[in-house]
């Protein structure tokens, strides 16, 4: 019985990192709507033993017991347990020089790393001249003004492609084409065009990630119901304004879905696009590391590019909730 | 409606609406509907409706009853300006239909309320989208809302609300922008029995308080003989009329305990035998 609970539990982990947005996750707000939350779940995950019992692992009155910690600190409690767990096998391994360090430094030497790059030791500063949240911060600025860009230009463009369909017909296959190319094969073409410096690194950025969005749009523009927009027709909204008060909002959800993906795809591709002249930059230190052996260096950018890739796509879901509370209704 | 009238709302707000379009002045003369020789099809199929004629005087409620499939919504859409006929035309107080407008307000089967909005940003949509002041539009929802009971779920999210409070804020907002005519596709068909009887008798009030054309759809029988003051049956393949039947008043005119005694009078079951026999006697031709 436990065990199936914390498999809930895991599986509730799982969801809660794919494109879905949790609205219906059960713990979140277990006491209020318990029922609704408790249904989702269990279509979500059939599981054998029905969601009855499962109300009462959720907190609700009437369990028997002494009051238990709240699910989402026992979730932590894992989490933080398996991370330790992996570190630790990390550590056994390297200290028992199976491989040399230049193929597996040990969590120590990629944590005094750490130390060394993002401060000044015997008058080197950070590495090659740079912080590490110096790097961060200039490769956190391309893929920021690249996914502007995709935004800015890709929302209106999916609008127009949506509306005006010979358009559609041109650009349709062009986006297509676009969207299946690797970033990677025409980064070459946009250095020639643009260079070595910050253009062709931010234009790189924004073809990555300005399909998805361009794409999610114009289809969320085709899937606002008809009677929605009948509706504020019906109340004398001409074109622009039915445009404004209803074709905007209602896309939002599926737009957002777009540019969570888009920035997923951009945030892949800044690695790639650093390493053409990317010191600085997270991905070029990574490059410019690996090429000097200095593998605590690359073990630590990628960690850190990693952690940095969570917290953006938090940062977004977040957005996503405060921007979407409607989804799902 | 005259949703701003003090006279029917028994004085809820002195001028509410002065300069919106609830002020527009328009007693027994606007929502007049008429519908000449309408052919209209889907595709290259056959017509859903063919030569169809209808002609509807302002204050009229007037229930569409039929089979599915037989034009009833079509032949509101047509009204409402979200489809044009093939042939014939669609004239509405005198000038024929080219668009959807504030003068005729639709209710859907479902509510398709704006989920961005708040129950009152849902009802002042419509007199914003025309230039309303706020002060103006805030008159008017507090009017609706209060009139259809959701006065204190005003700043509510739509999808907080039940399934006929719903429907009940969709009915306020198709009101908020004063239409003349009112047209509702089977408002109330997704509704449970007892909220359905409720909302009934609510919009009733609402209609003899505001005195719109109201074009009814349902495909209840017993619906449509409560609340019409005629009740039109429409035949499917094509959709024509079969029956055009004016029975004044039933549950219209009457107030309060006398409208629930009326579902169970001879009179009543007897009207309901008529169209129902009507309906299957049309089936009956075509099979």
């Amino acid at each position: 019985m436990t065990l199936s609970v914390k498999f809930d539990r895991l599986l509730d982990l799982m969801s809660s990192n794919s494109i879905k947005i949790d609205e219906n996750f059960p713990e979140r707000d277990a006491p209020v709507t318990l029922a609704a939350g408790a249904t989702a779940g269990s279509q979500a995950f059939p599981s054998p033993q029905g969601s009855q019992r499962n109300d009462t692992a959720l907190g609700a009155p009437g369990r028997k017991g002494p009051v238990k910690a709240p699910r989402w600190l026992k979730q932590l409690a894992v989490q933080l347990s398996a991370i330790t767990v992996l570190i630790g096998i990390w550590w056994a391994v390297a200290a028992a020089e199976i491989w040399p360090p230049l193929l597996l430094p040990s969590p120590a030497d990629v944590f005094h790393q750490l130390f060394v790059i993002t401060g000044t030791h015997d008058g080197i500063r950070g590495y090659s001249g740079y912080f590490l949240q110096e790097h961060l911060w200039h490769s956190m600025s391309r893929l920021l003004q690249g996914a502007a860009w995709a935004v800015l230009l890709g929302v209106p463009i999916g609008i127009l492609l949506a509306v005006v369909t010979p358009l559609r017909w041109i650009f349709g296959p062009a986006i297509d084409f676009l969207r299946n190319l690797p970033p990677l094969a025409y980064f070459s073409l946009l250095v020639i065009w643009f260079g070595i410096d910050e253009t062709p690194k931010v234009a790189l950025l924004f073809l990555a990630a300005f399909p998805p969005i361009v794409i999610a749009t114009a289809s969320a523009v085709r899937n606002v119901p008809v009677d929605r927009i009948n509706a504020v027709r019906m109340l004398g909204a001409n074109r622009f304004q039915t445009i404004v008060h209803v074709t905007v909002p209602s896309i939002l959800p599926e737009v957002m879905t777009g540019i969570r993906v888009a920035i997923g795809i951009a945030f892949t591709t800044v690695v790639a696009a650093e390493t053409i002249n990317g010191i600085p930059g997270i991905g070029g230190m990574v490059s410019d590391a690996q090429r000097y052996n200095a593998t605590d260096v690359v073990v630590l950018g990628i960690i850190v590019i990693g952690l940095c890739g969570l917290a953006i796509d938090g940062l977004i879901r977040l957005a996503d909730r405060l921007l979407v509370p409607w989804r799902g209704h | 409606m005259s949703t701003a009238s003090p006279t029917a709302t028994g004085g809820a707000g002195s001028q509410p609406g002065s300069g919106a379009p609830g002020s527009r002045p328009h007693g027994p003369v606007a929502g007049r509907i008429s519908l000449a020789e309408i052919v209209h099809r889907y595709g290259a199929d056959d017509p859903v409706i063919d030569g169809l004629a209808l002609n509807i005087e302002p204050g009229e409620f007037v229930c569409l009853v039929g089979p599915s499939g037989c034009g009833k919504t079509t032949l509101l859409k047509l009204v409402a300006g979200f489809e044009f006929p093939e042939g014939g035309q669609v004239v509405v107080d005198g000038s024929r239909v080219s668009r959807p407008a504030g003068d005729r307000a639709v209710v859907f089967q479902q509510p398709n309320l704006f989920p961005w909005l708040s129950v009152r940003g849902n009802v002042e949509l419509g007199p914003k989208l025309s230039g309303v002041s706020k002060e103006d539009r805030r008159m008017v929802s507090d009017h609706l809302l209060e009139m259809v009971g959701l006065a204190d779920a005003a700043d509510k999210k739509p999808w907080e609300l039940s399934g006929g409070m719903q429907q009940r804020c969709a009915i306020a907002r198709a009101l908020a922008t004063d239409p003349s005519i009112v047209l509702m596709d089977e408002p109330f068909g997704a509704l449970d029995a007892i909220t359905r009887e409720r909302l009934q008798d609510e919009l009733l009030e609402i209609w003899r308080q505001s005195r719109a054309t109201v074009v009814f759809v349902t495909h209840g029988v017993e619906e449509a003989l409560y609340l019409g003051t005629r009740v039109v049956v429409m035949g499917d393949r094509p959709g024509r009329i079969l029956l055009d039947l004016p029975i004044g008043s039933y549950g219209a005119e009457t107030g309060g305990e006398v409208r629930r005694s009326v579902r169970d009078s001879a009179a009543f079951l007897d009207l309901k035998r008529q169209v129902r026999d009507t309906i299957a006697g049309a089936r009956k031709e075509l099979s």
